[in-house]
């Protein structure tokens, strides 16, 4: 029985010989850490981010394109004499839910859209790879119809869902994918589709702590309507500033209209004829409830 | 009898062997505030390990685990200040002797020795971890601009309080 005794002893003390350095157990895998700061703003330029204001946040955001350079843009200075605007607010419910609404000057556009981060880039043990996020806004056009017909109020609604796919590759790029889908309650002609399908390529590269580059540019399933319209691929290149509460977003861009459907589906716009516009985003965020 | 011996015994060595000290889900609260602007944050997922054998203490955590009330002084305080992509955790290596942790403190990528007072407390099987002391935010590289120096503190106070498990 003594000897069983100095058996157990021993392998006490063996065992406690084979235990590790505690410090190792600091290093273990952990269960998840989450990814931020994909992008500095929730929109890039025209696109949507991943982004949210964040719980209890209220945001404002005024949006303008100017006129464009091919219309005597040195007397226009630069096509500020002819501004269009949107300004934004929208508020964080939770963390991952954003509600908010807009108005534009292009079309007197009213908008109001709905952001949720479904999935969230995580490192660690329970890895994403990427972020999920689901976008969707109403838009209402108040400005008047100028085709001499009657219309009816759902004449004036557009409409655009979207999911964006997006990934923070390292402290400085990031990049996303949105396909999207875009509705028109009117267009020209019965043969003209309604509904279109787009796809957002766009990335940001930091090239300082708070100085960004950012360009997007957005696919369509159909540049034409019957009527002879032609439309093209909305692009934009841009600088991203960041001073402590403000976003200053400084951008050039082939679109000028500030509503997802009409960006999106209807840019008349072509670049190499001038169709080219200077705009900027600015952002400035309330903490409203703590 | 032999049996009941053999048992007692096997007992008696394995409380022996269970020297290690374990949670992952450890306190650290840091509050760098000033009148002008209440920066504080809270991680409730730090690791702390000690080890009853050589007193060795070890804590860590994620800088991204630090909650604060404000989602935007969250970002900056990860983007701008600690620079979480670069250097993700803070870790403490050291020992605690007689009231005191003792040893290496790294944040920001710079170590630092630290000398500071702890207590650690055993009560049913477990032992709490706590500590209340401040560090010079200057000292671990973390740069402030001017612009913003007025609103944080040159010493951030660190507060600890961890309840470690026998690891199993």
């Amino acid at each position: 029985m003594k000897k069983s005794l100095v058996f157990i002893c021993l392998i006490c003390v063996v065992a406690q010989a084979q235990e590790a350095d505690v410090f190792d157990l600091l290093d273990e895998p952990r269960p998840e850490e989450k990814v931020f700061a994909t992008f500095k703003g929730t929109q890039l330029i025209n696109a949507q981010t991943n982004e949210t204001p964040g719980k209890g946040v209220l945001q404002y955001v005024i949006s303008h394109r100017f006129g464009s350079f091919q219309n005597d843009y040195l007397y226009n200075f630069l096509g500020l004499d002819n501004a269009q605007i949107r300004m934004q607010l929208d508020y964080g419910i939770t963390r991952k839910l954003d509600v908010g609404v807009g108005r534009s000057s292009v079309l007197k556009i009213a908008d109001s859209f709905i952001k949720y981060r479904l999935i969230e880039q995580q490192k660690g043990n329970n890895k994403a790879l990427l972020g999920v996020t689901l976008y969707s806004s109403l838009n209402y056009r108040n400005a008047r119809f100028t085709d001499g017909v009657e219309h009816n109020p759902s004449d004036r609604y557009s409409y655009m869902h979207q999911v964006i796919v997006s990934r923070k590759w390292n402290a400085n790029l990031s990049t996303l994918l949105s396909p999207s889908l875009v509705h028109f309650n009117l267009v020209p002609a019965s043969q003209d589709p309604n509904t279109t399908f787009h796809l957002t390529m766009a990335g940001r590269y930091k090239l300082r702590p708070r100085v960004a580059l950012t360009a997007e540019s957005t696919l369509a399933s159909n540049y034409e309507y019957s009527t002879g319209e032609r439309f093209t691929t909305p692009f934009a290149l841009g600088v991203d500033i960041e001073t402590g509460g403000h976003i200053f977003q400084i951008h050039l861009t082939n679109s000028r209209s500030l509503n997802a459907p009409y960006w999106m589906a209807q840019n008349p716009y072509v670049a190499s004829d001038g169709g080219l516009f200077l705009g900027f985003n600015v952002s400035r965020v309330f903490t409203v409830k703590d | 009898m032999k049996f009941q011996l053999t048992l007692a015994a096997l007992i008696f060595s394995l409380s022996m062997c269970a020297q290690q000290y374990l949670t992952r889900q450890g306190s650290i609260t840091f509050d760098a505030g000033t009148p002008l602007e209440d920066i504080r944050a809270t991680s409730v997922s730090a690791t702390a390990v000690y080890d009853k054998t050589n007193n060795k203490l070890g804590v860590q955590a994620l800088m991204t685990s630090f909650e604060f009330k404000r989602a935007l002084m969250q970002e900056h305080f990860n983007e701008s200040y600690v620079e979480s992509e670069r250097f993700p955790k803070t870790v403490f290596k050291g020992k605690y002797i007689d009231g005191r942790a003792v040893g290496t403190l790294t944040i920001h990528g710079v170590a630092q020795d630290v000398d500071v007072p702890a207590a650690l407390i055993e009560e049913n099987n477990r032992l709490i971890l706590k500590a209340d002391f401040s560090v010079r935010i200057a000292d671990f590289g973390v740069r402030i601009p001017k612009t913003v120096a007025n609103k944080i503190e040159e010493k951030a106070n660190i507060t600890l309080n961890c309840v470690l498990r026998v690891k199993p």
